[in-house]
């Protein structure tokens, strides 16, 4: 221990001044010679005892301030050898990146790994002075990151404070470049990027180095536990399982070994709360296994949420994994062929059959008849009476699909009518058969807009331009229930080639008319509209080949099962798809007028007013954390009930759980914008702070002994 | 001088109070106490019918001429009281609160009391105690001259101060012997601050023998209320034991343990038959040893307090 400013030491003298206050206090006190002095002795001998005891305990705490006061006064220290990391104290630009991925809560000595970098990020933030200009970035994916360097150190260690594990994995390499960024735009000559990480191997990528030979100093410090260990459920996803009757689920889990050791593990199946399986699984080091449960939702439910969970390591975040299970609703589709062909692949509903009924399962969601145009006549009560077609219940079905089917007579186009106003969904696609003057006299009520005849774009084209000249899909409403599917480019979609197509004419008395997708040209490609309580929704190009490529795309299948989806209000809910952390999930908003979203800390979000109105769908974006999140929603009739159908849930992405170390040479090499790395292997720990607290609590013990 | 500090017209005063009836249980005040013992004096009392054992001489041999029966002749016997008077002079003594010194209102007593005695022509006699080294005795006389050398030797103990730490008891066991046959009247002036009980047992000892006794407990004032505040180191006055303290915090507990004191010391001294009297110092002399002596004319001739 060293001194700087040994001379204070001096001021110990000063202990002489407590003994000579307790000695002239003693004489101070007034004598008195007193004749019963036994009584006071023998009754209070305790009291006399505890007196002296107190009198030389203030001595002792007057002596020990007078010392501490000097010492302190003296500035002790002492000096260790450096443990972290070589910090240079003076003016400078640095950038604090500290990862609080999923993966920071990993638990070390029984707290967060990332409460330990935080406190290590500020002893760096201590030494490196006021005058140094600091940031932190956050090394998890899409943080948000300042904008600055500051000297307000005092923001930046309650930043440090509040940092907590995220739900996101890490991504190192982007906080880098953002790090690399801010250190640019300062002045400083020394410039140093401080990285508090586990090093994930997942975080860091070697294709996209944040700088060059140019860059900032770089100082990783090994703060990563020796050995980590863990285990996740990587995956987990439901399918119907028929071979355990109408309510049997499926449950597939995917367990992930990321150590070097092989161990057993316990899974568990929940569904809402309660626990229904549980099984075990031996994973090798490194290995990945998957475990499928069989179990059948409750009694009355429709759709749930389930989880696999998994305990017994220390890193709990990802140990569970959450699924929406739902029977699926049987969408009853009547197909009314206008160009039936006894070459099947030649028939119009050859392709639309197909992507309703893939493989023709059972558990495709939908039950399909097929009829003829003339058929459909069976569904006029005024036509039973003839015998001409056999009877139809239109009240059997929940939509129906016009493909190239002829303008039917105005009767049977009001009993279609009558059917879609009750709720009904009704798919109309143009064809070779359909006449638009013809449409115009009859089908008007079952149009949201008036056809015009149809143009083919590759008209009088040479075979090897007739590609070039074909129209393509662009501007379809992503957040529109029958685009949920796909991204706002999804080659699937956009890659597909119309050759012919129909042009729209004036609107009809429909209402909430839109165009949900155009072509390239401009032409509406889907149009929707409401009649009453139901929907019908019009394609601009025929639902076979005739006209378009689609049908051989593979966004056909999807689109033409979310449009009868729709269609019927049986959307394919946003629970069933996978959504990660952050993430944003489409809502469909039906006729709700208020839609609350609560996620698993509560209340997330509240949709109503503009917010809400006259939107098909809304967006939700506040997937913070992993699980349930449930909606609720208020109708037109003000009826507020808990809309299971739209509930969703969230998960972590599972490139995160693999807490394997990356490389050293994964880290980008340290740059030259650096000053001259200090030499002094010794840190200076100054004492006199504590000396300080000591004075303190020195005197408050002598003002409690003076006032006893 | 010592006569000086007494007041005779006090004394005076206290000689009108019928002391007399009270003292002449034993008789030994000539002319006005008598005493009821019976004996052989000069006053023919009245005649008894002889029975054996009496002496011949007595024998009324008119009577017998007379009567044909043997009387025999009784007197009334005139005798002296004699009172031994204890001081205690031991260091405790010394105290003063803040007016006379315990030593100094406990030798006034006696010596207005020695006065009394004495101008009644009894004995007084006097024993001061407290310092080994020095025995101080007094022997009961009843010559006027007598109260001259009794109040020099009072005004010597009470010069010199109150040393030692001898009790009573010492002084009370020599009277028990000097008056085994005698009966007197011990008056002892002490504040009885005595570690053991000896003085009591040696007071009760005196009773058992058919002595008067009466006690003169003298405490200061401050001893009783324990007046003092502030930081205060007490001092022993028998012994080199100190005390630092803060007197308020023990002065209930000292207040309870003096009271328990008198209580205790009253009681033992009042079911012994001793006459017992708190003499506070601040209290007006007179008052005192007009207690003493209210206290001693309440009791009748030839009764004898149990």
């Amino acid at each position: 221990m060293g001194f700087l400013a040994p001379l204070m030491l001096i001021g110990i003298l000063a202990i002489s001044v407590p003994i000579a206050i307790h000695l002239i206090g003693r004489r101070r006190a007034r004598i008195v010679k007193f004749a019963a002095l036994d009584f006071l002795l023998a009754t209070k001998r305790k009291t006399a005892r505890r007196l002296r005891l107190r009198e030389r305990l203030v001595l002792l705490v007057r002596a020990l301030v007078c010392v501490a006061i000097a010492v302190a006064l003296a500035k002790p220290f002492t000096s260790c050898e450096r443990k972290g990391p070589h910090v240079t104290r003076g003016p400078q630009a640095a950038v604090l990146v500290i990862d609080d991925s999923f993966a920071s809560g990993y638990i070390v000595d029984g707290k967060p790994w990332l409460r330990r970098a935080a406190e290590e990020a500020r002893r760096v933030l201590i030494q490196l002075g006021p005058e140094a200009e600091v940031a932190i970035v956050r090394a998890s994916e899409a943080a948000d990151q300042p904008s600055e360097l500051t000297r307000d150190h005092v923001r930046l260690r309650d930043q440090l404070l509040a940092l907590a594990p995220n739900a996101r994995p890490a991504d190192t390499t982007r906080a880098l470049a953002r790090a690399a960024q801010l250190l640019a735009a300062s002045s400083h000559v020394h410039k140093t990027v401080f990285l508090f990480s586990l090093m994930q191997r997942t975080g860091l990528r070697t294709d996209e180095p944040p700088w060059g030979k140019d860059g900032p100093q770089l100082v990783a410090l090994d703060l990563r536990p020796s050995k980590m260990t863990n285990l996740a459920v990587t995956a987990l996803r439901v399918d119907p399982d028929p071979g355990a009757g109408s309510r049997g689920m499926a449950f597939d889990a995917e367990v992930g070994n990321f150590s070097d050791t092989a161990t057993k593990v316990e899974l568990q199946l929940s569904i809402g709360d309660r626990v229904v399986a549980r099984g075990t699984l031996d994973l090798g080091p490194g290995e990945k296994k998957g475990k499928r449960f069989l179990a059948t939702l409750p009694a009355g439910t429709r759709i749930t949420d389930a989880s696999v969970s998994i305990t017994g390591d220390n890193l709990a975040i990802d140990n569970r994994r959450w699924v929406s299970a739902s029977l699926r609703d049987q969408v009853r589709v009547l197909l009314v062929d206008g160009d039936p062909r006894t070459v099947r692949h030649d028939d119009e509903l050859f392709y639309l059959e197909a992507a309703l009924r893939p493989g023709d399962r059972d558990d495709s969601g939908a039950s399909v008849r097929t009829i003829t145009a003339e058929e459909l006549a069976g569904i006029d009560p005024k036509a039973k009476g003839r015998g001409a077609a056999p009877q139809i219940d239109i009240a059997d079905f929940d939509v129906v699909v016009l493909a190239n089917v002829a303008a039917m007579p105005a009767e049977r186009v009001a009993v279609l009518a009558d059917w879609v106003r009750a709720g009904g969904g009704i798919m109309i696609t143009p064809g070779d058969h359909v006449d638009s003057a013809a449409y115009d006299k009859t089908m008007l009520p079952l149009m949201p807009q008036s056809l015009r005849d149809p143009i083919d774009t590759t008209w009088g084209a040479s075979p090897e331009d007739r590609d070039s000249r074909a129209l393509h899909l662009v501007k379809w409403e992503a957040d529109h229930p029958i685009f949920t599917p796909f991204s706002k480019d999804a080659p699937e979609l956009a890659d597909a080639k119309f050759f012919k197509i129909a042009l729209l004419g004036p609107t009809t008395a429909t209402a909430d008319r839109k165009v949900l997708a155009r072509y390239t040209n401009g032409a509406a490609a889907l149009v929707e509209a409401s009649i009453g309580a139901g929907r019908t929704v019009l394609y601009t190009s025929s639902i076979d080949r005739d006209w378009n490529d689609l049908p051989i795309h593979p966004g056909f299948l999807p689109l033409v099962q979310q449009a009868v989806r729709h269609l019927a209000r049986k959307h394919t809910q946003g629970g069933q798809a996978e959504h990660l952390v952050g993430s944003s999930v489409v809502l469909a908003t039906g006729d709700l007028r208020r839609l609350e979203v609560r996620g698993p800390r509560g209340l997330g979000a509240v949709f109503e007013g503009d917010r809400i109105t006259g939107r098909s769908s809304v967006r939700y974006a506040k997937t913070d954390l992993p699980g349930v999140y449930r909606v609720v929603g208020t109708d037109q009739t003000g009826a507020t009930r808990d809309r299971d159908e739209l509930a969703f849930v969230v998960n972590l992405d599972p490139r995160g759980c693999d807490l394997a170390a990356a490389p050293p040479s994964a880290l980008p090499p340290s740059g030259t914008a650096s000053g001259a790395p200090p030499t002094d292997h010794q840190r200076r720990i100054e004492l006199w702070h504590a000396l300080a607290a000591l004075v303190l609590l020195l005197l408050l013990a002598e003002g409690f002994l003076v006032q006893r | 001088m010592l006569r000086d500090r007494i007041d005779p017209a006090q004394l005076a005063r206290l000689g009108t109070l019928p002391i007399k009836a009270r003292v002449i249980v034993e008789g030994a005040l000539s002319g006005l106490h008598r005493a009821s013992v019976h004996g052989s004096s000069v006053e023919f009392s009245e005649h008894k019918e002889y029975t054996p054992g009496d002496e011949l001489r007595h024998v009324d041999w008119k009577a017998y001429a007379k009567g044909d029966r043997y009387y025999v002749k009784q007197y009334e016997q005139e005798s002296q009281l004699t009172v031994y008077l204890v001081l205690d002079a031991s260091a405790s003594m010394a105290f003063a609160g803040g007016g006379l010194a315990k030593l100094e209102y406990a030798g006034l007593s006696l010596a207005a009391l020695a006065y009394l005695v004495i101008q009644q022509q009894d004995k007084a006699g006097l024993l001061a105690c407290g310092d080994r080294e020095i025995e101080t005795m007094v022997p009961p006389r009843a010559r006027s001259r007598h109260l001259h050398d009794l109040l020099s030797v009072l005004d010597q103990v009470m010069t010199r101060g109150a040393v030692g730490d001898e009790s009573p008891a010492a002084a009370l066991h020599r009277i028990a012997e000097l008056t085994r046959r005698r009966r007197a009247l011990i008056v002892l002036a002490s504040d009885l601050f005595d570690t053991e009980d000896a003085t009591l047992q040696a007071l009760a000892t005196l009773r058992a023998q058919h002595h008067d006794v009466s006690v003169l407990h003298v405490l200061d004032p401050h001893e009783r209320t324990f007046p003092y505040d502030g930081l205060t180191e007490f001092h022993a006055l028998e012994s080199t034991n100190r005390m630092l303290v803060n007197p308020a915090t023990i002065r209930r507990d000292y207040l309870e343990r003096m009271e328990q004191f008198l209580t205790r010391t009253r009681g033992m001294l009042t079911a012994a038959g001793v006459d017992y009297h708190l003499a506070s110092t601040d209290r007006p002399l007179e008052a005192t040893l007009l207690d003493v002596l209210v206290a001693r004319s309440r009791l009748q001739p030839g009764r004898r307090a149990s």
